[in-house]
């Protein structure tokens, strides 16, 4: 069995996630947009250490305060 | 149409426009390249003093210099091998100039955690654009990984109007290693294949 096909479905995803082939405009490349857009703007900024915006609350925090 | 191929052609409609000008004005590419440069060191300087909306925009209009350059070069029948390589060459500046700029805001804020995440960061990045240039000097392409220059461009605006530049360093950081990782593995099994079509 070769690497990839040893590999389970997440473990596969990532594997393409990281070991990236696809062309700009496809719907993995959607994909990993909104992957990339979800940790940037729901990730509050405290748990990274933002120099610049950790008083602020992250997406979630604001999602949570609305709708909790 | 996909949805980042719908973003994509709602930016080319202005972007069509601007062309049309720069071509009817007779602009050479190489100026429009250089004065791209010139508009990133002032958005380098935004970001180094923690304006960021400000500094967003002026990375807006210095990527509109570097999207069309190539273009115009095209329409303008001004295509040439010096024009790649100095647009190769003046993108790596734009590249650092960006980094330098946060790396000294957080330099001065006393970070030096953030220092070295956007240090890391440009390191990458330019060993990104290096990867694949030394690849296809032995390959004929070598165009794989996700965090090429227009995603992180991308970020950086991003990252500048909504204040999350720290997620977008981490996100550039993690997978311009990724990239490089990527083009090098790409590059090994492409020799490796080559020498045993060679030796058979």
């Amino acid at each position: 069995m070769s690497t990839k096909g040893a590999l389970t479905l997440p473990a596969r995803v990532l594997w393409h996630a990281f070991f990236w082939t696809y062309e700009r405009a496809t719907w993995q490349y959607d994909l990993m947009v909104i992957a990339i857009l979800a940790f940037v703007w729901l990730t509050p900024p405290a748990w990274l250490g933002d120099p610049t915006a950790s008083g602020q609350p992250g997406l979630l925090q604001l999602m949570l305060r609305l709708f909790g | 149409m996909t949805f980042t191929g719908a973003i994509g052609a709602l930016c080319m409609f202005p972007l069509r426009q601007i062309i049309r000008v720069c071509v009817a004005l007779r602009i050479h590419p190489n100026a429009l390249t250089f004065i791209g440069v010139l508009i990133n060191v002032v958005a380098a300087y935004f970001l180094a003093t923690g304006r960021f909306i400000t500094a967003g925009f002026i990375m807006v209009v210095a990527n509109i210099f570097d999207f069309i350059d190539g273009k115009v070069a095209t329409e303008l029948g001004a295509v040439s091998k010096f024009g790649g390589f100095w647009d190769s060459v003046i993108d790596r500046f734009s590249d650092l100039a960006l980094f330098i700029g946060l790396i000294y805001l957080y330099a001065e804020r006393g970070r030096p955690d953030y220092v070295m995440v956007a240090a890391v960061a440009s390191t990458f990045a330019l060993m990104t654009s290096y990867t694949r240039a030394r690849a296809e000097s032995l390959i004929p392409k070598c165009k794989v990984g996700f965090m090429e220059r227009p995603e992180r461009i991308v970020l950086f605006m991003i990252g500048a109007f909504t204040n999350r530049m720290a997620a977008v360093l981490w996100v550039i950081l993690v997978l311009s290693i990724f990239t490089v990782a990527d083009r090098i593995i790409h590059t090994w099994r492409e020799l490796r294949r080559a020498e045993r079509e060679a030796s058979a």
